[in-house]
């Protein structure tokens, strides 16, 4: 912590559960001071500190206590701003500025601050004050209408995929607003919607539907875009243990056949050329799932790969976690947490090859830096801290 | 081109050689549609990702793929053959007068052709490299084929997504490659960052299948804390706090446990709040034991009424609820219309218009409303080779004359 490339860039963190923790968590990875501001009342649910959740998302960063509630607590985020480089928000509209802590307010105090306001729907329009947590975006975007077969009513993706897709855009749009600060000077004030970001994910189909004018269908796994047959999911030996396989030219079509032992296949006029397969791709994927019903999908996976045809083991969180070729690349890292101990985190997938990963630090407990922030950073006095506890403001 | 003012581009001055297919071109487009300069560089006769649909009109053609052209809006377009000894030549001075370059060739690709990291940056010593792969540069799978259902499938988003009578599900669209994207994106911002402290440049390895698992939510945390393996079930989350139910005419995403005293006198006030009304469902625990009894009823309920009418009238109570949408819908978003969401980008050489969604944010000190479509193949090669290499006109054709460009 605090010696990475961020080193000395310091971030006023009112996010909470993912979308925005998620982003704070990728510039408190490369060295920025994430000052998290917690307190009792909100440190509940996935915000407790000492959840698998809290700490898989808030490594690396402080943690302070301030009652938002409490009419002090507005002049104490005043000063903080007032050191800091950015101020990042997702609560719905008009939470800031109620506490008195617009963007106006905030640039009196600091004129080149950074403040990230990342609501569900964004700052303004007539959703403006609508609740969405992910799944209801994905629902918004088309994802979890396009993540469905054909048949049956839609499913989706299994997770809250929106809060890190929003908490992506919400890092990049920081690094993007420090390159332009580092040249001009000058802060700025984003408004960062949710909603749009999980759809800027959607782009293509949505210009299909603007451009072609077109109902799109969810089509599973299959995709009338792909360019590939057999292409899909498959299933092997053992219990719900799946493989995918995605062939997209001639030679690797042969070289399918071939591992299959049937080349004969590639002289059958219906499977003579890629269109002639997608045409057929039932029959297809029949005879190819005979085939992978007989192997592991380690297997399959290792006989395709090595006659050069994409191919891949559908992994749970077991297999994720015990993946040799991610271990080889150190993507799982040991972190010692206080109370929780032994942890285990994932790395950045920003590997940077010629810079040594910093030194991680586990999630902090709650309010763990109220002393370094409020008297080193802020300069109270002890006495000053202790009255600011005993009123309940720090808390 | 219609030129920005350098004192409200945010990326401006930041020179960017995109040399990546399907997998990365969405990492460039963010950066481009931040008001980076980028230049894609295509294999002569255009980039493998034109191949990728949907087409325009339906009509599979390189200058109609609508995947192409929604992530290369922005970028200027030339093409060169790193396979010919002349284009790697012209490739190395263009390499020497841009800050990064990305790419998303198989691990070895580049060192094979005497384009190494370690070669590129003897002349270009700040260059930024950035390599997008299904694996990443080491590691045992590190020369295995990939595309976005193998990085789905190895990162982890198939087994959780489906129901338990479907096989695993693959999210729609190529999302593997744009969450790598946005992490390269970010990656490239970072290298930045560090360049202007240690003047040195970077060489950035991005795995497909990393920025996968780096996505997952709870799949990790689940097994890391709880030993417990999350399963896929359907369209109900993975912590039951929501499920998708019928409506009259499609689909509305309810929770199932927020308000929930509210959601029985709404439900009451229309006669259909059956046994819900007892007080043993005000208990969360025996809520979360009786879900499909609970689904049963507020399904009955539900295929009243549709989905815009439970969406809208359930924010005005609070409930984070949402219709299942198709992307026909979306275009009609009253709140994307209001935000400008959809912008209208020219493509002159067919003489029409086409709505394209811009960038989530808006940056009140900066404009991001320069939007160009993407480059048809070839577009930019005089621009380019002439205005900025220098080349003369006889030169070009003689380099094209033997396919180095």
């Amino acid at each position: 912590m605090n010696q990475g490339i961020l080193k000395g860039l310091r971030i006023l963190d009112f996010t909470w559960v993912l979308a925005g923790p998620y982003a704070t968590r990728i510039l408190a990875d490369f060295g920025a001071e994430v000052i998290k501001v917690q307190s009792k009342k909100t440190a509940g649910g996935a915000e407790s500190n000492l959840t698998g959740y809290f700490s898989h998302w808030n490594r690396n960063k402080r943690s302070i206590t301030l009652d938002m509630s409490t009419p002090e607590a507005k002049e104490i985020v005043l000063r903080l701003a007032r050191i800091s480089d950015v101020v990042i928000e997702n609560f719905s509209t008009r939470v800031m500025s109620n506490w008195g802590l617009d963007y106006e307010r905030l640039k009196e105090v600091r004129p080149d601050i950074i403040m990230v306001s990342m609501s569900g729907m964004g700052q303004t329009g007539p959703w403006k004050d609508f609740v969405a947590f992910g799944p209801a975006l994905q629902a918004l975007s088309g994802l979890t209408y396009l993540t469905s077969f054909a048949q049956e009513s839609p499913l989706g993706v299994g997770y809250a995929y929106a809060d890190p897709v929003a908490g992506l855009h919400a890092a990049l749009a920081i690094l993007a607003a420090l390159e332009f600060r580092d040249r001009t000077g000058k802060g700025q004030c984003i408004d960062l919607s949710q909603y749009e970001a999980m759809c800027t994910l959607l782009g293509p189909a949505l210009l299909n539907a603007s451009a072609n004018h077109k109902d799109i269908s969810p089509q599973g796994n299959h995709s009338d875009n792909v360019s590939a047959a057999p292409y899909g999911c498959y299933q092997c030996s053992g219990a719900d243990r799946w493989c995918v396989i995605g062939v997209f030219n001639e030679s690797e079509w042969e070289s399918l056949c071939n591992i299959l032992g049937r080349p004969d296949w590639t002289r059958e006029e219906r499977f003579s050329h890629l269109s002639k397969r997608k045409e057929n791709k039932e029959d297809l994927d029949r005879f190819l799932e005979q085939w992978t019903l007989q192997h592991s999908p380690e297997e399959v996976v290792n006989l395709l790969q090595q006659g050069g045809v994409a191919a891949g083991v559908v992994q749970n969180a077991e297999d994720l976690a015990n993946d040799p070729h991610l271990m080889a690349r150190d993507f799982f890292v040991p972190l010692e947490h206080p109370v929780l101990g032994k942890t285990v985190a994932d790395a950045s997938p920003i590997k940077f090859k010629k810079n040594s990963r910093d030194k991680w630090k586990a999630a902090p407990l709650l309010g763990e830096d109220n002393r370094y922030v409020y008297t080193e950073l802020l300069g109270f006095t002890e006495g000053e801290l202790s009255s600011y506890i005993e009123k309940g403001i720090i808390t | 081109m219609k030129t920005r003012d350098p004192n409200m581009n945010l990326l401006e001055g930041i020179r960017i050689l995109d040399l990546a297919d399907e997998k990365a071109s969405f990492c460039t487009k963010l950066l481009a549609d931040m008001g980076a300069s980028v230049i894609k560089v295509e294999r002569p006769g255009g980039d493998v990702s034109r191949k990728i649909g949907p087409f325009l009109g339906d009509f599979p053609h390189p200058e109609r793929s609508l995947f192409f052209l929604h992530n290369n809006t922005n970028k200027l377009g030339i093409t060169l053959n790193l396979e010919h000894s002349e284009g790697k030549r012209i490739f190395r001075r263009l390499v020497d007068r841009v800050d990064v370059v990305v790419e998303s060739f198989s691990p070895g690709y580049l060192k094979d052709r005497g384009l190494s990291f370690e070669i590129l940056s003897r002349t270009n010593p700040k260059l930024i490299l950035v390599s997008v792969t299904g694996f990443g540069q080491e590691g045992p799978r590190s020369q295995y084929k990939s595309c976005d259902i193998v990085s789905s499938a190895f990162g982890g988003q198939m087994y959780v997504s489906g129901s338990p009578s479907t096989p695993p599900l693959k999210p729609f669209g190529e999302q593997s490659y744009y969450a790598a994207s946005l992490f390269a994106a970010i990656g490239i911002l970072l290298a930045l960052r560090k360049r202007n402290l240690s003047g040195e440049g970077e060489h950035i390895d991005i795995s497909l299948q990393e920025a996968v698992v780096s996505t997952l939510e709870h799949v990790m945390i689940q097994y890391f804390y709880e030993k417990t393996i999350p399963k896929r079930q359907g369209s109900l989350h993975w912590n039951n706090s929501f499920c998708i139910l019928p409506c009259k005419d499609g689909h509305i995403l309810m929770s199932l446990f927020q308000r929930w005293e509210t959601l029985v006198e709404w439900m009451d006030s229309e006669g259909m709040a059956e046994d819900l009304k007892d007080e043993k469902y005000k208990r969360e625990e025996f809520r979360q034991n009786h879900l499909d009894h609970i689904v049963e009823v507020l399904e009955r309920w539900t295929k009243r009424h549709t989905a815009n009418e439970l969406f809208e009238l359930g924010q005005l109570m609070r409930f984070p609820w949402a219709p299942v949408c198709s992307p026909e819908k979306i275009l009609e978003s009253p709140q994307l219309k209001s935000r400008g969401f959809f912008v209208e980008v020219g493509h002159p050489e067919i003489g029409t218009f086409i709505q394209y969604p811009r960038a989530p944010y808006k940056f009140d000190g900066c404009s991001l409303d320069r939007w160009e479509r993407a480059p048809l193949v070839g577009e930019d090669n005089m621009e380019i080779y002439q205005r900025e290499l220098g080349l003369s006109e006889e030169e070009l054709k003689r380099l094209s004359s033997i396919h180095a460009i």
